[in-house]
């Protein structure tokens, strides 16, 4: 019978924090495999797929036995054998493996944020990695310290020899530029962008992104005033950031009223790289006001986006009520509700009035519901 | 007839859900109410992050009221159910139900 599979663990040349004694580990062999048929007369009968299988783990396949640190272990790809092979599957093209943070870079991550108290869009900017994945890294380092702290075991072979593995996005040293990690200006694909409309505009008429989120979102068209007072779409974003988030346009009535949606400059996560690009083209020699400039907008918007944050918190402080009943397993929070005309609708029957609903069927069970949680609550 | 404040239950197999309504006393529990002024969700519910940190953070469980019709309906003589008294004296509605057991016993 061919050898049995063994699962080798990481060298322990590249565990440097486990403790030597458990690092060196020998392969074993299992002598009881040769005893593991003896109630059976006929000789062991092996698939065909069986026997190919081994031949290949003797042939192509004992070179990926061992990972080289640094490289990818996947199946060699046939068409191109120069090149990192960042490709695990070899006939699917489009399936490539992306950069996970390094180890460096995501303690850096932590650093400016919780230590330095640096703001998240900030960290973003500079490092290259989206928002989300930021507040994401927070996070889980904060767990990790909290695990450690606790004298829970973490998964560290495992952690080393996956970022042995697959490609890393490296911290950059002092004085080299950071590389990005990935594209952190993305627009998020809104729903109301979904459908395809047939808009015939004059050839005269200046057509702007502003115009186009106003028809998908089947807003009537801005008036000559207000479209001559936007000089650029990306005045959108800061026209939003410096009013209350309920003061844009809205359209439709009842349940069916809805925001207007805005261009995408306004959207986009960092809508100040577009006023930044903007200075660029038009003051190509004043590189370093650009940036001051730049880093007084960021430093704005983080400000009005926690004064906002503040407000809101401290309105829901102030909007629950928490009795604490003596002797009692529980707590109580009791939250303000409105039953009126305004929240029940004319029929009864609108999603803003308290309490589930009558004569509403269920919608928890219909196909494509999420049921996990999608976000984290506070 | 009586006006009662009670609960009506929603929610499915072991996963209960009550809205706090105001309904006829002999109208059926599943009935449409005479108004939905809040619901009372008995399932409790851990305080995230601070669990780990304070163990002697207690669950709690989450009520929403409509204070004002509340104290409408109790101002016209709408009887609230036993469970929902409990609810509206920790709101500081009514008075906490007398126990009428400690007077046969004294």
């Amino acid at each position: 019978m061919p050898p049995r599979v063994q699962s080798r663990r990481v060298s322990s040349i590249l565990l440097p924090y486990l403790a030597p004694s458990s690092a060196s580990i020998q392969p074993s062999s299992c002598p009881s495999q040769i005893l593991s048929r003896q109630f059976s007369a006929t000789s062991a009968p092996q698939t065909k797929l069986r026997r190919e299988m081994f031949a290949w783990l003797n042939t192509e396949g004992a070179a990926l036995k061992d990972h080289v640190p640094g490289e990818t272990n996947y199946l060699p790809n046939p068409r191109n054998f120069n090149e990192t092979n960042l490709k695990p599957f070899p006939h699917n093209d489009n399936f490539i493996s992306e950069s996970i943070l390094s180890e460096e870079l995501r303690n850096e991550i932590y650093t400016r944020v919780v230590k330095k108290k640096r703001s998240v869009r900030a960290v973003s900017v500079e490092l290259g990695v989206e928002m989300k994945r930021i507040a994401a890294v927070v996070r889980l380092v904060e767990l990790e310290q909290r695990q450690r702290a606790q004298g829970k075991p973490l998964a560290l072979p495992y952690a080393r020899a996956v970022h042995e593995m697959v490609p890393t996005t490296r911290l950059a040293e002092k004085g080299e530029r950071q590389a990005w990690h990935e594209p952190i200006n993305d627009l998020p694909a809104h729903p109301a962008t979904g459908a395809q409309i047939f808009y015939p505009v004059p050839e005269s008429r200046s057509f702007t992104r502003v115009d186009a989120g106003r028809v998908f979102s089947a807003a009537p068209a801005l008036e000559n005033e207000r479209r001559e007072a936007i000089s650029h779409p990306s005045d959108l974003a800061e026209d939003v950031l410096n009013k209350k988030p309920g003061a844009i346009e809205m359209v439709g009535k009842g349940d069916n009223a809805r925001e207007v949606l805005l261009p995408a400059d306004a959207r986009i996560p960092h809508p100040h790289l577009v006023k930044m690009e903007l200075d660029r083209i038009a003051f190509p020699e004043e590189r370093r006001q650009i940036v001051e400039r730049n880093v007084k907008r960021i430093a704005r918007q983080d400000e009005i986006e926690k004064s906002r944050r503040e407000k809101a918190e401290a309105w829901r402080e102030r909007s629950i009520r928490h009795i604490e009943p003596e002797g009692g397993r529980f707590d109580f929070r009791f939250q303000n509700v409105e039953f009126s005309k305004q929240t029940t609708g004319a029929n009864g029957r609108s999603h803003k009035a308290p309490g589930r609903r009558y004569g509403v069927p269920n919608q928890s069970h219909k196909r494509g519901v999420t049921k996990i949680p999608t976000r984290v609550e506070a | 007839m009586v006006v009662r404040i009670r609960l009506a239950r929603f929610g499915n197999k072991h996963s209960p859900f009550y809205n706090i309504v105001v309904a006829q006393a002999r109208s059926a529990r599943g009935a449409k109410p005479l108004e939905v002024i809040g619901t009372y969700n008995p399932v409790p519910k851990r305080p995230t992050n601070l669990y780990d940190e304070n163990p002697n953070a207690r669950p709690y469980k989450e009520i929403a009221l409509d204070r004002s019709r509340a104290r409408y309906w109790l101002g016209v003589g709408a009887q609230p159910s036993d469970p929902v008294w409990k609810l509206l004296t920790m709101a500081g509605l009514v008075k906490p139900k007398p126990a009428t057991y400690l007077e046969k016993n004294v």
